[in-house]
């Protein structure tokens, strides 16, 4: 008996010897954490305007977004650039009350930031400032908001600072690749399109104030606001300012209708670059798509998940052909956005990376992703989900841009289920949906004379298109 | 000035300061571990997420003309996994790795003479692609990235930077202990798994920042030409044939070397319990050999006594840096330099956005920042973009003008004033993020040697004088100290 015992103490020892080392961090039981979506409820203003608010009483900070429709789907395509010029009239070049240095004079008094930016289908007003200051703040909004100058010379060195970064828009061989990506995509279609010289030319004053006229009204605008402050009395603040400016008839959005791009060809840009900019790219989704949430974690089991997904692991872990890679669906708020791929790769490994994307394409067409592929997926969207509320402004804004762009009810609430719920044969069909080689635009830039094969290979038709133009000092 | 302009003024000089340095000075808590560890907590509770910072006081600027580029290279193979994590048998992957670490070595020794071992070199890269080959059996790709997503962990990532790297995820506030275990492990038993394919990445990671970048590779030229000596002249990452020819003993060594945890600081920020926060750091990292800090640089880069200048030839439109030597912090006139920049370029009331750009529009963009590091003196430099007809020549020479402005002309009280206010609330917007704050505290604690530099930051701002500006402008702001670089194509009519 004392045998046995001495010798189930040596092997205990050995158990523990052995067993240490295989210590694992995923063995660690963690406890349970407590979260849920958090609730903002919208007020009107009397004229409209709908306000989001969230108090948060940390810092003595306050920050405050404001949400029109507009931006470049409605640019005309002989004006391309009209939104852009349009919020960059609104920031610099003055109010009615306030010129275009004092503007910038009193916001910088205040240590405050405001930009104002266009993208496709919003323009966008952010202010950041110390909420002592809100009162000198919201006079400020309202009148870059309601009665924005447009001083002619300001306007001409917005104009001249768009002109610029046209000329500039070759400087970066990604920029080349992603404006023929979205042209090719696209097509004739304003989202295919870029500013050119002639297009920010084009744009006269009057443009920018029938724009102007024609987006900023009450009824359209949504605000969302953070930060330290007492909602009563912000809303009264608010009220104050804004309650005199007066609704119009609200009229429905109208949105041009996709038209045919440059589907299932390969572009050449020739640079004279040590590596290439690889990209291909099709129509993807938008927001009402029924499969959004399948198409999502097919993304992320494909390109999106960083470390974690098939490109990352197989063209850049394995064998070293590029820092980045990766792809993405961005999802249209109202027309389908784009399904992009990218990746750099020195010129002699060109053919091979852009292969390999497409392989790893066809093979999540073709064949189900693994269990636990899937598994890892929608853990780590579902485990991440709490951070889109981890900052006040984030949760507010949030709140404010699902409504505006009218995201199906309970879209929060309900995400984390319908992703766990997603099946083998809903990732495949997915993939099958969005991923069709024969619809996808290659745009490759880079040294041809060093690619390491013929492009011939690819079984694309091929396109060469002109070297972007040097422009003469 | 307005009354209530000066009012404002008045109220933000009495009352910013408390808010902003003192508030921070009570909500940081602090733990320095027997084996000089220091840790960070800021207790933060409104989302029960947290962010996590590790940060090691070792950057390139701790290279030598033998491992230029290492402390990056490292810093992508502690990507690589553990012992434990990223295999499925350590003990049997072992031999293998090896194997792969021998011929690499023998491969990258006969690569100095091609010629003379061609064909060894040929037999050498069969070899090792099939040893890697073979090694994939035991492999778990990418491990502690996919338990970290698991677990609903963003941001995995990290940085090297001239004078430190950090490690960094945020995850929800529950994994606490998950962070732990997985980062002691990776200080202690990181493997540098698929070394010579990571070598590959870095060169691709190269190409795409600088030598297919216009403005990295200005800025690349500006550091080479600004630095004769100090290693800030070198690239993080290295130039392509220091990158090409990194070997593992060397990475190695390096790690054990410099990561350790005197070297070491941690912060925690987000919905944490200080007590239990430093009791985990305790147990996973509390035992680990202290080690020795980073020692000092020797290297002292001779004082400047002419007018540097090149011109880089790329496939892009012009573009110009122009660059001055001066102190780092804590001197006076880091701080100073802080005022300066302000001043000169930022925001679009500054001096040289409204000179260059609004007024002469001569330059499309601008902008002033201090690089590359803050560990030892540094450069402050002006960037701008020319805008066509004009040339980087009439940009440089309007800069000249209001960096003889500063110097001939005293700065008033309302726009220096204006500057402070700027630098504060900046300050305040700074702590708005959890990673942020984290990443704040490790930099001043690595680079500073103490967080409070950030507590006491703004009372040494307000103690200075448009005078000590005036000086400070005088005393730097010479073409003896300057550094230029210009990039535009080859006869591009610059």
């Amino acid at each position: 008996m004392k045998k046995i015992l001495y010798l189930l103490c040596v092997l205990s020892v050995l158990l523990v010897g052995c067993s240490a080392p295989s210590f694992r961090p995923d063995q660690i039981s963690t406890p349970p954490l407590h979260f849920a979506v958090p609730q903002i409820e919208p007020i009107i203003l009397t004229n409209g305007i709908r306000v989001y608010f969230k108090e948060n009483h940390e810092l003595p900070l306050l920050q405050l977004t404001v949400l029109a429709p507009g931006g470049a789907i409605d640019d005309p395509v002989e004006k391309v650039g009209l939104a852009s010029l349009l919020v960059r009239g609104m920031r610099t070049a003055g109010t009615a009350s306030r010129s275009a240095d004092q503007v910038d004079t009193d916001l910088e008094q205040l240590a405050a930031d405001l930009s104002i930016t266009a993208d496709t289908y919003a323009l966008t007003l952010d202010l950041s400032l110390l909420a002592s200051d809100f009162a000198h703040g919201l006079d400020l909004l309202q009148e870059v908001l309601r009665a924005p100058a447009f001083e002619p010379e300001r306007i001409e060195l917005a104009r001249k600072q768009m002109l610029e970064a046209v000329r500039r828009q070759n400087d970066h061989p990604q920029s080349i690749a992603s404006r023929e990506l979205l042209k090719a995509i696209y097509g004739d279609h304003p989202l295919g399109r870029t500013p050119t010289e002639a297009t920010v030319q084009a744009i006269s004053r009057e443009d920018l104030l029938a724009a102007y006229q024609s987006t900023f009204s009450p009824e359209k605008l949504w605000i969302a606001v953070s930060g330290d402050f007492n909602r009563t009395q912000l809303r009264a603040e608010l009220e104050a300012r804004f309650a005199s400016w007066a609704a119009q008839e609200s009229k429905p959005r109208i949105l041009p209708p996709l038209v045919a791009g440059n589907d299932g060809v390969a572009l050449i840009v020739q640079k004279e670059l040590p590596q290439s900019v690889v990209m291909l790219g099709q129509v993807g989704v938008d927001k009402n798509a029924p499969d959004l949430h399948a198409v999502r974690v097919m993304n992320f089991i494909l390109g999106g998940g960083g470390f974690n997904s098939r490109m990352m692991k197989e063209i850049r872990e394995e064998r070293g052909l590029a820092y980045s890679v990766y792809s993405y669906f961005q999802v249209g708020r109202l027309l389908p956005g784009p399904f992009i791929a990218q990746c750099e790769t020195k010129s002699s490994t060109t053919i091979e990376a852009l292969e390999l994307m497409l392989a790893a394409m066809r093979t999540i067409r073709e064949e189900p992703v693994r269990p636990e592929e899937l598994q890892v997926a929608k853990e780590s969207l579902n485990n991440s989900f709490v951070f889109s509320f981890a900052e006040p402004h984030e949760v507010v804004t949030q709140a404010m841009r699902l409504d505006f762009y009218d995201y199906p009810a309970g879209y929060l609430e309900s995400y984390r289920a319908k992703n766990a719920a997603l099946s083998l044969t809903d990732i495949q069909q997915a993939a099958r949906d969005y991923l069709q080689s024969e619809r996808m635009s290659i745009v490759l830039v880079g040294n041809e004379q060093e690619f390491e094969a013929p492009l011939s290979q690819l079984g694309f038709p091929l396109q060469r298109l002109a070297p972007p133009a040097k422009s003469a000092q | 000035m307005n009354v209530n302009a000066l009012r404002l003024l008045l109220f933000l000089f009495l009352c910013l300061p408390n808010i902003a340095a003192a508030g921070l000075a009570e909500r940081v808590q602090e733990h320095r571990f027997a084996n000089g560890l220091t840790l960070l907590v800021v207790e933060r509770h409104d989302s029960p997420t947290l962010a996590a910072y590790i940060t090691l006081r070792v950057g390139s600027v701790d290279e030598t003309s033998e491992n230029r580029g290492v402390a990056h290279l490292l810093e992508h193979m502690l990507f690589k996994g553990t012992k434990t994590l990223g295999t499925k048998d350590y003990r049997r992957e072992k031999p293998l790795l090896e194997a792969i670490e021998a011929a690499g070595a023998e491969y990258d020794r006969l690569r100095l003479a091609p010629q003379l071992n061609a064909s060894r070199i040929a037999e050498l890269e069969i070899q090792l692609k099939e040893l890697q080959e073979q090694r994939r059996q035991f492999d778990v790709p990418q491990e502690v990235a996919e338990l970290y997503a698991k677990n609903g962990g963003v941001g995995y990532n990290a940085f090297t930077s001239k004078d430190l790297t950090s490690y960094v995820i945020e995850l929800p506030a529950n994994k606490l202990e998950l962070w732990a275990a997985i980062e002691s492990d990776r200080m202690r038993h990181s493997i540098f798994r698929d070394f010579y394919t990571e070598r590959q990445v870095v060169m691709e990671e190269r190409r795409r920042s600088y030598d297919t970048n216009p403005d990295g590779l200005l800025y690349e030229n500006l550091l080479a030409t600004a630095f004769t000596l100090h290693p800030y002249r070198h690239p993080i990452i290295g130039w392509m044939s220091d990158i090409d020819h990194l070997s593992l003993e060397k990475t190695r060594a390096f790690h054990d070397r410099y990561y350790v945890p005197a070297n070491t600081v941690i912060a925690l920020v987000g919905d944490i319990d200080f007590v239990a926060a430093r009791e985990m750091v305790e147990r996973y990292f509390g035992k680990i050999p202290g080690g020795m800090p980073t020692p000092p640089i020797v290297a002292g880069e001779p004082e400047q006594r002419g007018e540097k200048r090149v011109a880089i030839s790329f496939d892009a439109e012009p573009r110009v840096m122009i660059a001055y030597h001066k102190p780092t912090l804590p001197s006076r006139d880091d701080y100073i330099f802080d005022l300066i920049n302000g001043l000169l370029g930022d925001g679009r009331t500054s001096r040289l956005y409204q000179t260059l750009v609004v007024k002469e529009q001569l330059a499309a963009t601008l902008s002033t920042f201090t690089a590359p590091g803050s560990r030892f003196d540094n450069l402050f430099v002006i960037k701008a973009t020319p805008r066509a007809p004009h040339t980087s020549l009439e940009v440089e020479a309007a800069v000249y003008r209001e960096l003889k402005r500063l110097a001939d002309e005293e700065v008033g009280a309302a726009e220096l004033e204006r500057v402070r206010n700027r630098l504060r609330v900046d300050f305040l917007r700074n702590l708005q993020k959890n990673s942020a704050l984290a990443h704040m505290l490790t930099y001043y604690q690595t680079v500073a040697g103490d967080w409070r530099y950030l507590v006491r930051y703004d009372e040494e701002l307000a103690s200075i004088t448009p005078a000590e500006i005036q000086t400070a402008a005088h005393r730097y702001f010479t073409s003896e100290n300057r550094t230029v670089i210009t990039l535009a194509r080859t006869g591009g009519g610059e």
